[in-house]
């Protein structure tokens, strides 16, 4: 199977590789595993408190180069983003982007389970739900 | 409903434990008319059409994950030898045909049998269970809810999986540059045997698993009724089981693989 050339290029040059400090209180990390092929990902945000705003992230991922390159994207797309943006990624827009095949689905999925992961693990430091908000009942003018 | 949607494995099974009502109901040779066995008349010996049924079946097998590994293999053999093309030629097109088709579904039942791991996958397949789906599932229940995912594994081996694999990455680092570091080579063959007594544990709890559910199956079909929470118990235990093996085998082969190289 031939990988599209983004894949290869965020696999030969991944971006974001590394680990930010997972005692801080702003870093929030995602571990996740794909129980299909035993593959793992570990992913990292840094959250700036005053504006929630995603200031940071990192990964470092064991497997294809479908989650290799899922997860390097993934870093990019949610760094400027606020944690409640980075939510709305999913891992369709992914498969999109990279053109994955659909045997590499499950890949893309990895990538959305840890931004999620991550996001979860710097609410709960932060004191905070993760459970979806009430939408506030829109002000009309 | 039965233990065996095998045609539309994506319908989850409202959970009955019939056995036999799954079975293929007795019909008669096409050539002599006699009641026929599975796969060969038992008056007139002819090969009979394939029927889809499931490997359990095809092998007069009831649904128990303990069987004999002998007489599984005596029996593949001896329906090979029949089923052989040199023994059908001189049969009709049809039957050669037949033969044909029933060789082929012999091999694959009995290479998914024949593997205690492929079995028990198997057999959690025509319950209803969609392995390769349970992630997504999860990440969909997640979505939903906003909830973080669970994940289909604990935590802590998740972790040790991660750690483990940054350190095969060091040892290969080394390797290749010709410095061996023979502290974490020696940490490595410790992970090796740790991680080794996990999987025989795990492979304990699975045997465990296979007595219940054969239990089950034996209660069952000696008409006794099975509750529907036993039975789905035993199921996800074999889920989880399978789920956490995966990983541990995985790791072993590639410490094996960075060791050796
Ligand atoms: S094959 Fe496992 S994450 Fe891609």
């Amino acid at each position: 199977m031939a990988y599209s050339t983004k894949v290869l290029d965020h696999y030969s040059n991944p971006r974001n590789v590394g680990s930010l400090d997972k005692n801080s209180a702003e870093v929030g990390t995602g571990l996740v595993g794909a129980p299909e092929c035993g593959d793992v990902m570990k992913l990292q945000i840094k959250v700036n408190p005053a504006t929630n705003i995603i200031e940071d992230a990192k990964f470092k991922t064991f497997g294809c180069g479908s989650a290799i390159a899922s997860s390097s994207l993934a870093t990019e797309w949610v760094k400027g983003k606020t944690v409640d943006e980075a939510l709305t990624i999913r891992n369709t827009d992914i498969v999109k982007e990279l053109s994955l095949p659909p045997v590499k689905i499950h890949c893309s999925v990895l990538a959305e389970d840890a931004i999620r992961a991550a996001i979860g693990d710097w609410k709960k430091k932060n004191g905070q739900h993760s459970q979806p908000q009430a939408q506030p009942v829109e002000q009309r003018a | 409903m039965a233990l065996t949607e095998h045609k539309k494995p994506e319908q989850p099974d409202s959970g009955i434990l019939v056995v036999n009502q799954s079975r293929p109901t007795k019909v008669n040779c096409w050539s002599c008319g006699a009641m026929r066995a599975a796969h060969f008349c038992q008056e007139c010996g002819k090969v009979q059409p394939p029927t889809p049924v499931d490997y359990f079946t095809f092998f007069g097998l009831p649904f128990r994950l303990n069987l004999e590994p002998e007489k599984l293999e005596g029996e593949f053999y001896a329906l090979s030898r029949h089923l052989h093309p040199d023994i059908n030629a001189i049969n009709s097109d049809r039957e050669q045909q037949w033969s044909l088709e029933k060789s082929s579904q012999l091999n694959d039942a009995y290479r998914t049998l024949k593997d205690p791991i492929t079995r028990t996958e198997y057999l959690l397949r025509l319950q209803g269970v969609q392995l390769e789906e349970q992630s997504k599932a999860a990440t969909e229940e997640a979505r939903r809810t906003g909830k973080i995912k669970k994940q289909v594994v604990p935590p802590d081996l998740l972790e040790q999986v991660f750690e483990l694999n940054m350190q095969l990455e060091e040892m290969r680092m080394n390797k290749k540059m010709g410095e061996p570091d023979r502290t974490l080579e020696r940490e490595l063959q410790d992970s090796r045997k740790q991680l080794q007594d996990k999987y025989n544990g795990l492979l304990q709890e699975l045997q465990a698993a296979w007595n219940q559910w054969d239990g089950l199956i034996d209660r069952a079909e000696q008409g006794g009724s099975v509750l529907e929470e036993d039975r789905i118990a035993v199921r996800d235990t074999m889920v989880d089981v399978l789920n956490r093996r995966s990983y541990l085998s995985n790791l072993l082969r590639d410490i094996d693989e960075v060791l050796e190289s």
